[in-house]
C-alpha cells in the first residue's frame, strides 16, 4: 500500500490551491487584491482529479473530487480572513493478488483558517499593485482512522491528516482593468499522525490574465471576460510512514492551466485545467493526468 | 400682480425641485481595476445613510454618488469609506443636482 501515499500529497494540492481566489485573481492560486472592511465573499469550487499514470505494475488510478466551500471576510481594509471547509471524495482502484479493487472515502476534510496582510499598496487610477503576505493552518476536522472492507485505510486515503499543518506564503498582484499578473510563493509544513506524515511542499505560482470581452450595463459596473495562463511548480517532500521515507512518494511537477473568467460586480464564474507538463517524480509515485476546477464566487 | 403671484410660485416650485434633487458627489478612486472589486465600495456607499445611488465610471476611475435632499457627505468620510474598501480616494468634488 506504499503506492497509495502519493493521494493525500495531490489531495494537499488541491486544497491548499483553493485558498484566496477572490476577484479577477488566479484560478489556481492566491490572489492580493483587497476585501473591503466588514463585508464578505464566498466562494465554491468543484474540483476533479485523475491520475492514471502508474509506472508499477499494479496500474493503479486516482480520483479526487472535492469542493472546498471558501468563506472570505475583510477586517480590515489590509488584514482579511478565510476559512476553508473542503468535501472530499477519494477513490484508489488498483490490481491487487484478490484480483481489481477499489478503496473510497467521502466526506469532510481538513479544514483550514489563514490569515493575509496586505502590506504594499500603490494604487493609480484603473490599476493597482499589492503585496501581501500570509499565513495558515490546516486543523485535523477531517476522520483519520476510516475504514473499509480490506481494514483501516491508509493515510493519505484518509479525510484527514490527523495533524495540524501551518503554511506561509506570500501574492503579490499587479492588475489594470486590461490585464492582470500575479506570482505567488509558499511553503506547507506538514506534521505527523498516527505514524504517517505528509511530506512538505512548496510552490511557486505565476499567471497572466487578459481581459477580451467588456460589457454589461451602461451606467454600472461592466462585466468582464478574462482569458488566462496559469503555471504552477509544486514541490513534494517525501512522505514518512513510521519514521521512514516513503521512496514512492514526493516530486516535483509543473503545471500549466489555461483559464477563463466571467466577473461581474457580484459574481465571478471560471474555469482551468491544469495539465501536467513535467512530472519528476520519486520512485514508483502516481503520475497525474489533469485537474479540471469550475468556481463560483459570490460577493454578499 | 396675477403674473407676479404666479411667477413666485414657479420660482419657488423650481427652487425647491431643484433642492430635493439633493447633491452628486464625484470621487476619483485610484486602484479600481475590476468590478468584482469595484462592488466593496459600492456595499460601503450604498449602506451609508443619506446615499441614493452610486454608479462607475472604471475607464476614469470615477465613481459617482447622488444623496438624498439635505444630506451632506463629508470628505472625511467618504474618505474612510473608500479606504475601508481597500482603495485609494485621489479627489472628490461634489455639484447640486
Amino acid at each position: 500500500m506504499r503506492q497509495v501515499y502519493w493521494v493525500g500529497c495531490l489531495c494537499g494540492l488541491l486544497l491548499f490551491s483553493a485558498t484566496f481566489q477572490l476577484s479577477a485573481a488566479p484560478v489556481t492560486f492566491n490572489t492580493a487584491l483587497p476585501v473591503s472592511k466588514g463585508e464578505g465573499v464566498m466562494r465554491v469550487q468543484a474540483k476533479y482529479l485523475r491520475a492514471t499514470g502508474d509506472p508499477g505494475s499494479m496500474n493503479r488510478e486516482l480520483t479526487v473530487k472535492a469542493l472546498p466551500i471558501v468563506g472570505v471576510w475583510g477586517a480590515t481594509s489590509r488584514w482579511t480572513l478565510f476559512g476553508i471547509v473542503p468535501l472530499l471524495d477519494k477513490t484508489m482502484e488498483l490490481d491487487m493478488p484478490s484480483g481489481r479493487t477499489k478503496r473510497s472515502v467521502n466526506g469532510l476534510g481538513d479544514v483550514t483558517a489563514m490569515v493575509r496582510y496586505t502590506a504594499y499598496s500603490k494604487d493609480q487610477a484603473g490599476r493597482t499593485f499589492r503585496i501581501a503576505p500570509y499565513a495558515g493552518i490546516e486543523m485535523p476536522t477531517g476522520e483519520d482512522d476510516e475504514q473499509d472492507a480490506l481494514g483501516q485505510l491508509p493515510g493519505p486515503l484518509q479525510l484527514g491528516s490527523g495533524a495540524w499543518n501551518p503554511a506561509v506564503g506570500i501574492v503579490t498582484t499587479a492588475q489594470s482593468l486590461k490585464q492582470e499578473w500575479g506570482i505567488s510563493t509558499s511553503y506547507k509544513f506538514n506534521n505527523a499522525a498516527n505514524g504517517f506524515e505528509r511530506g512538505d511542499e512548496a510552490r511557486l505560482d505565476l499567471s497572466y490574465h487578459r481581459r477580451v470581452w467588456m460589457g454589461g450595463p451602461a451606467d454600472g459596473l461592466p462585466h468582464f471576460l478574462y482569458v488566462g495562463l496559469e503555471g504552477n511548480g509544486v514541490w513534494q517532500g517525501k512522505d514518512r510512514n513510521n519514521g521512514l521515507d516513503d521512496s514512492d512518494s514526493g516530486g516535483t511537477t509543473l503545471y500549466l492551466a489555461p483559464t477563463l473568467q466571467y466577473i461581474t460586480r457580484r459574481t465571478v464564474v471560471e474555469s482551468a485545467v491544469q495539465l501536467p507538463v513535467a512530472q519528476n517524480l520519486n520512485g514508483n509515485a502516481l503520475e497525474q493526468d489533469f485537474i479540471f476546477t469550475l468556481s463560483l464566487r459570490l460577493n454578499y | 400682480m396675477k403674473k407676479l403671484i404666479l411667477l413666485t410660485v414657479v420660482s419657488l416650485f423650481w427652487s425647491a425641485t431643484l433642492f430635493a434633487a439633493g447633491t452628486q458627489y464625484n470621487l476619483r478612486v485610484d486602484g479600481l481595476a475590476c468590478p468584482f472589486c469595484a462592488y466593496g465600495i459600492e456595499k460601503k456607499l450604498i449602506k451609508t445613510e443619506g446615499v441614493e445611488s452610486v454608479s462607475f465610471d472604471l475607464e476614469k476611475g470615477l465613481v459617482l454618488v447622488k444623496a438624498k435632499e439635505g444630506v451632506t457627505l463629508t470628505e472625511a468620510q467618504l474618505k474612510k469609506l473608500v479606504d475601508d474598501a481597500g482603495f485609494t480616494l485621489r479627489s472628490m468634488s461634489e455639484q447640486p443636482l
